[in-house]
């Protein structure tokens, strides 16, 4: 048994992310968060999507899963229904999460998987170089968008939110000791769990940096945030000027969706793995 | 040329029920299949419905023979007509020896339409019948039951019983009101039109989804995912049923490419993981069946067919998708295509579909169609207890981490390691990868990981089911078919060949990919002349064959218009050949 360290994660690779980038920060905190939880080497996998986030993969060695663009989160369902012992955690990006996979968002937050959904949200699609997001603003001109984006921006706390998400939190990519504790808590939390981290770009994205968000941000607990209250969450999420961090939203009282199912009371499925199936008992129905 | 006509010296029932949508018509047949199974014989039950609740029109017939029953047939020895112009889509079907029992609470055929019917027609008040003996109209179609079953000259005790099995989850007080309404029809006739020989035989009575989902069982299945779709749902009705008695999760899910990630997820995690759905549903999962085979996950899938293109005829066959599932999945994404027809294949295709994913480490396709899958079939019982191997994983690995899930092996299989298990950490990659996972764009690698899936291909072909011959070695024609349509073929061939003639020998194929050459090849070298019948408009079997083998089929028999193959028809074509 061994627990993960800086030495263990450590990949052959180096990370390909632009100076600057958010994604060092988060990377680095989601290492740290690992680390001070000891997580097994063996019972820890990472599912990451595609896009920059999801260029992790390569920078970690761990049991991961680098899948499809916006399918992410249900490939993490599945692992965690077969062995629910696994802690599982899911790198995604605004486009990812919010735009392509938005239904399986809904579906991990509604269903309360116990996952960990770490959302890298530059509101850019900058791995193809920099084109609209579900997270930007309206109007935005970018090279998809020449004649300004029509749509309202999305609010991902607010429909994890309604979604029945059981842990809300945002993060920003630049305070890291409180993204190591949100990383923490959510990988702690036996349900569903959603850590958006405002993430700078400084490649695609050089309107929203480091000053932008200066004059936005403020953390939830200097305000004296009750994250248990629902409709306080909720308020908080939708206010418009500014752009709160910390833990929105937690059930205390949240049961995960393997532990509701019968099967999985006593083991987990893969221990329950059969060496020998007997078609005799449902047979006498179909004769 | 002698003329071949269906051997008459074969007994053979083909009865009939014609209703609304709603009139539990569906029912009705099934209850004469299953009372069939009861006595020994063999039955097939077929249904035509369309894609809706209420109303419209609905068939279910059933074939029944003491010896095998493998297809409808058309020509009807019975036929019930619940709705007031049910007979008319079956004027084709009915000759002067039909027994016709029309529902007169539906109101009256005319006078005019009645010279269009060929057979005498008995009125009957199969309504009133069920108002009056069970007080609820709505067991018309038990009425039914009942009066099929003195016709047919089933032992009423077995009919009792067979609605008691049926309703052995339901309260007595909705049994008893059924079983007057059985004895009200059995008792409204008189006269037995054939008398049953019971045979002395135990059988099971399966529609081809339900086979499906008992060779998941039998092959270890612990995880299905899926999203309703006709008419691959069935499979995830029967295994849903099924998650308390056997070590399973079936998972219904936001959408069929959430359904097929689950699956991929799961099977990561290393219990065996299946899904299923039909083309649109199939159509949606592609980009994930390309990642099931570039991260050479295991994964079985239930392709069940019908008429498309698009929404099509969502309730009716075609084998139609033949070349969308070889194609299925972009870049050059590795598979195996298994096409069972009978019921007996259907169940042990399915169990060899999951040895097959987890021995090879891809994506296995069960590939069928409404005929075979929505259809009830007859089953002998065969061993009951299956033994599912030890999921095979890699042994003795190097505690720094640096175990290769991708090695480049001989045989193109590479070890495999499961998360929670220790130091086999790795990265499986919907890039292309090097040996421990990560992404590379190198092109020797990028090149030899692609030869690797390839050869799994080569290595795993000696263990694929080959073509089958049926019927004698030799023949003057040779007929090609794959998946449902062999059911149509052997019901059939007893009637080709009547008297001992060597007439027609049919080549049967249960799986088309990776394209079993060498077994086909061997097969077809002695034929003297070929032909092929297939459920599409492009002949898609034909010009794979072409394609692969270089072979030239002459003579093709081809239906696209959602309505399985008959007897009849092949009889008639055999003719003109």
């Amino acid at each position: 048994m061994s627990c993960h360290t800086l030495q263990s994660l450590a990949s052959p690779i180096a990370p390909t992310w632009c100076p600057g980038c958010g994604d060092f920060l988060i990377f680095n905190s989601l290492r740290k968060a690992i680390i001070d939880l000891q997580l097994e080497e063996k019972d820890t996998v990472i599912v990451y999507g595609i896009g920059c986030s999801g260029n992790m993969a390569d920078f970690n060695r761990v049991y991961g899963f680098h899948g499809l663009h916006g399918r992410g989160l249900p490939v993490a369902m599945g692992i965690k229904l077969a062995n629910h012992k696994l802690k599982v955690i899911m790198i995604g990006g605004d486009g990812d999460v919010y735009g392509e996979g938005l239904q399986h968002l809904i579906t991990a937050a509604r269903g309360n998987h116990d996952l960990t959904l770490i959302v890298h949200n530059n509101s850019r699609y900058s791995l193809t170089t920099g084109q609209t997001s579900p997270t930007s603003k309206k109007g935005l001109k970018t090279k998809s968008t020449p004649l300004g984006a029509i749509e309202e921006p999305l609010n991902p706390l607010a429909v994890a939110l309604v979604s029945k998400a059981t842990f809300v939190a945002r993060g920003y990519s630049v305070q890291v000791p409180q993204m190591v504790e949100l990383f923490k808590q959510a990988i702690l939390h036996p349900g569903f769990a959603m850590v958006d981290v405002l993430q700078l770009c400084p490649t695609f994205n050089q309107e929203m940096n480091h000053p932008w968000y200066a004059q936005r941000i403020c953390t939830l607990d200097q305000t004296n945030h009750n994250p248990q209250d629902f409709g306080q969450a909720l308020s908080k999420a939708l206010e418009p000027e500014k752009l709160a961090t910390g833990i929105f939203y937690q059930d205390k009282t949240s049961v995960a969706h393997h532990a509701q199912l019968p099967q999985l009371q006593q083991a987990s499925l893969i221990e329950q793995r059969p060496t020998q199936v007997n078609l005799q008992p449902i047979i006498n129905s179909f004769s | 040329m002698t003329e071949i006509k269906a051997d008459s010296s074969i007994q053979t029932i083909n009865w009939k029920i014609t209703g609304v949508a709603g009139e539990g018509v569906m029912l009705s047949s099934k209850l004469v299949g299953k009372a069939f199974i009861r006595h020994g014989w063999a039955s097939f039950t077929y249904f035509e419905y369309p894609s809706l609740i209420k109303g419209g029109h609905q068939t279910g017939q059933v074939l029944a023979r003491p010896t095998t029953a493998l297809n409808q047939k058309k020509t009807l020895d019975i036929l019930l007509v619940l709705d007031k112009t049910g007979w008319q889509n079956h004027l084709d079907e009915i000759d002067e020896h039909t027994v016709l029992i029309f529902n007169q609470d539906a109101g009256q055929i005319a006078i005019e339409d009645q010279a269009k019917i060929k057979s005498k027609i008995q009125n009957l008040a199969m309504l009133t019948l069920a108002q009056q003996a069970s007080g609820r109209p709505n067991n018309m179609n038990i009425v039914a039951f009942g009066v099929s079953s003195k016709l047919l000259g089933l032992n009423q005790t077995i009919c009792q019983q067979v609605l008691k099995d049926e309703f052995a989850d339901k309260d007595v007080k909705i049994l008893e009101p059924i079983l007057k309404a059985f004895d009200a029809g059995y008792q409204a006739i008189t006269t037995v039109v054939t008398p049953i020989t019971p045979v002395a035989r135990k059988q099971l009575m399966l529609t081809g989804n339900e086979a499906v989902g008992f060779g998941a069982l039998a092959g270890g299945v612990q995880f299905y995912s899926a999203y309703p779709m006709t008419p691959a749902t069935g499979v995830m009705i029967f295994l849903a049923e099924q998650q308390q008695k056997y070590p399973l999760i079936v998972k219904h899910a936001e959408d069929e490419i959430g359904a097929i990630s689950h699956a991929i997820g799961a099977s990561y995690a290393g219990v065996r993981a299946m899904t299923g759905s039909s083309g649109g549903g199939l159509a949606l999962m592609s980009e994930n069946v390309s990642l099931a085979s570039i991260t050479e996950t295991p994964l079985v899938i239930l392709a069940a067919s019908r008429v498309g293109p698009a929404t099509g005829l969502p309730t009716w066959t075609a084998q139609a998708d033949l070349d969308f599932i070889i194609g299925l999945g972009h870049g050059e994404t590795q598979k195996i295509i298994l096409t069972p027809g009978t019921v007996s294949e259907h169940y042990q295709l399915t169990k060899q579909a999951f040895d097959l994913a987890e021995k090879y480490q891809l994506p296995v396709f069960v590939l069928s169609d409404k005929h075979a899958l929505e259809s009830y079939h007859t089953l002998e019982i065969t061993e009951p207890i299956t033994q599912i191997s030890k999921l095979n994983m890699a042994e003795n690995l190097p505690e720094d981490n640096s175990f290769l899930r991708y090695q480049l092996t001989e045989s193109g299989v590479s070890p495999r390691s499961i998360p929670g298990q220790n130091h086999g950490l790795h990265l499986a990659n919907s890039y292309e990868h090097d040996l421990w996972g990560y992404a590379t764009e190198e092109a020797d690698m990028t090149a030899k990981q692609a030869e690797k899936r390839e050869k799994k291909l080569t290595t795993l072909a000696a263990e694929l089911p080959q073509p089958k011959l049926l019927g004698p070695q030799q023949a003057e024609i040779s007929i090609i078919c794959w998946g449902s349509t062999v059911l149509a073929l052997q019901d059939t061939l007893a009637d080709l060949n009547q008297g001992g003639i060597n007439k027609v020998n049919v080549i049967h194929f249960p799986c088309v990919w990776p394209f079993p050459t060498k077994g086909f090849t061997q097969l077809v070298s002695n034929a003297k002349k070929l032909a092929i019948i297939e459920g599409n408009m492009t002949g898609q079997l034909q010009q794979l064959i072409m394609r692969k083998t270089g072979i030239k089929i002459d003579h093709q028999y081809r239906r696209y218009d959602g309505r399985p193959f008959y007897s009849e028809d092949i009889i008639a074509w055999i003719n003109q050949l």
